[in-house]
């Protein structure tokens, strides 16, 4: 079986022999596949018990890539992506939500970049072949090398590395949450123009522009006193509170969001102003893959939230800092 | 009236959430004017409860024992509520419910986010008032978008989600932080393969607004 893989005529990431790829060449073959893909699918979340699914329209043309999600459950939303910029409709509320998310351009330079450390903190495994939506899949773990994240099985299709299955494993190897096509039509007749249009009938909607501030922690007064390992700071963000009344928070007390990543595992630390009525009680609370602490430190509450274990987060909460 | 088939729809789609508007009241009156509609709503919560959880299959409750407890809880007052202090009750539901854990306020501290608080235990005694006044609560009640007035959200807003225990009453602010994770948090390698669809298609609880 590995031999085919080696012999199949496929860009050069694809080329290198099964046994021989590394965790980088894993994850670039990964990216590469989402971003030269056509398909039609239906994905399924399993979480904390809850299962979430959604159909799904794919569509690439050059180095353009396009997105269509629709929910199948829940409350009915549609999602559109193209490039970076993630349009969301809320027909319930009819409202539409317009935005930039820069994480989406982040890789591969996440990976490119000279002090990439994905590869200090996981390593991979193989564990043979499976069969997902009806397609051929390579199983890889994504294993961590500390206690300090979780893992990852992934399934990945044979030809071009499709990721078709992901599963969060916590330290003791347990799936903690599940994410799958069901269903899977590669290299579907998906036109981008029709989905640009769709993403652009915003008639009879309330159009909504979430405004973010970037800052940094440091010019927000805070600090990590002592950093986590692998994590590094990515970005750190204001959410200016849109027409505060005379109840809202004065200035320089809104909510700022700051982000870590080891380049698989996020986290986010939000820090708001203490607030007696409603911030009673120090709580953690894990939701599938996700884990949330809360933590008053003195005038502020500190709510740090990610796809770690709970102890990673709290060395977060443990590090963090006003400045002196 | 026997119930008929409309009405033992109506009650289902009830259980699910799904009713609104003039839908969701016909459901009401339905309860009110006829035990038959209870015993279907109680037995669509039996097999919701069934259904969702089966590591442990909900047992039956003691019917004769929640007719007796909605009975008396019906004859205690709603003073001081949070439903009459909202001044948005719903309509009176005769022999249902009036049940004064409905108010929010004095709940929000009480760990409803705690693995083993089975709120569908609540909910099979008083599930219309308390679930649809949760509901009423946190829809619209929102802070717009992702730019989410963080420091405005009054105590009471609440979710309701699934959850293995069963629909579950989560704070709608860490709702909110949640979604600013998703959407600002993925900075993953794995963000592009499928980090993103799985953010897009994991469930906004029905009614928590965004």
């Amino acid at each position: 079986m590995n031999y085919v893989a080696a012999q199949a005529p496929a860009p050069a990431v694809a080329a290198t022999p099964v046994e021989s790829r590394g965790i980088n060449d894993w994850l670039m073959r990964m990216h590469e596949a989402s971003r030269k893909r056509s398909y039609i699918g239906t994905f399924v979340v399993s979480s904390g018990g809850a299962m979430s699914s959604a159909k799904i329209w794919h569509v690439c043309e050059g180095d353009q890539q396009m997105e269509r999600v629709e929910t199948l459950t829940g409350a009915p939303r549609s999602i559109f992506r193209h490039n970076d910029q993630v349009v969301t409709f809320m027909p319930d509320h009819k409202v539409v939500r317009s935005e930039k998310r820069e994480s989406l351009g982040m890789f591969p330079q996440l990976l490119q970049s000279t002090d990439n450390r994905i590869s200090d903190y996981y390593k991979v495994r193989q564990e043979g072949t499976d069969r997902v939506a009806g397609v051929e899949a390579d199983i890889v773990v994504l294993v961590p090398k500390d206690q300090m994240r979780f893992g990852y099985r992934v399934w990945t299709e044979q030809k071009k590395g499709l990721v078709v299955k992901l599963q969060t494993l916590d330290t003791d190897g347990k799936v903690l949450e599940q994410a799958a096509f069901s269903e899977l039509q590669l290299d579907a007749p998906v036109k981008m123009d029709k989905l640009l249009h769709m993403m652009g009938k915003v008639d009879g909607y309330r159009v909504e522009k979430p405004v973010l501030v970037k800052t940094t922690a440091s010019a927000e007064g805070w600090m990590l006193k002592a950093p986590v390992a692998g994590f590094k700071p990515m970005s750190c963000y204001k959410r200016p509170v849109v027409a505060a009344s005379q109840a809202g928070p004065a200035a320089g007390e809104e909510p700022l969001q700051w982000i870590f990543s080891d380049g698989l595992a996020s986290v986010s630390i939000f820090v708001e102003p203490f607030d007696r009525q409603r911030h009673d009680k120090e709580s953690s609370l894990s939701m599938g893959a996700t884990q949330t602490i809360t933590r008053q430190l003195d005038a502020y509450w500190v709510t740090i939230m990610g796809e770690v274990p709970m102890t990673t987060l709290k060395l977060f909460a443990n590090g963090l800092e006003r400045k002196k | 009236m026997k119930p008929s088939m409309q009405t033992s729809e109506l009650l289902s789609a009830l259980a699910d959430g799904q009713l609104g508007g003039e839908d969701f009241a016909a459901a009401l009156h339905a309860c009110g004017q006829d035990d038959s509609a209870i015993t279907s709503w109680d037995t669509y919560h039996l097999i919701g409860d069934a259904l969702r959880s089966p590591a442990s299959p909900a047992l039956p409750a003691d019917m004769a024992f929640l007719a007796r407890l909605n009975q008396r809880l019906a004859a205690e007052p709603l003073v001081g509520t949070g439903l009459g202090s909202r001044g948005k009750s719903p309509e009176p539901v005769a022999g249902v419910v009036h049940i004064p854990i409905v108010d929010a306020s004095s709940r929000h501290g009480a760990a409803a986010n705690d693995g083993d608080f089975r709120w569908k235990l609540v909910a099979g005694l008083a599930s219309l008032a308390a679930v649809s006044a949760i509901a009423w609560n946190a829809a619209g009640l929102l802070a717009p978008a992702a730019a989410p007035q963080l420091a405005q959200a009054p105590a009471s807003q609440q979710v309701v989600v699934a959850s293995p225990q069963g629909p579950m009453v989560r704070d709608a602010r860490l709702e909110e932080l949640l979604a600013a994770h998703k959407q600002l948090g993925g900075t993953s390698a794995l963000q592009e393969p499928s980090g993103f669809l799985r953010n897009a298609t994991f469930e906004t609880p029905r009614n928590a607004g965004r």
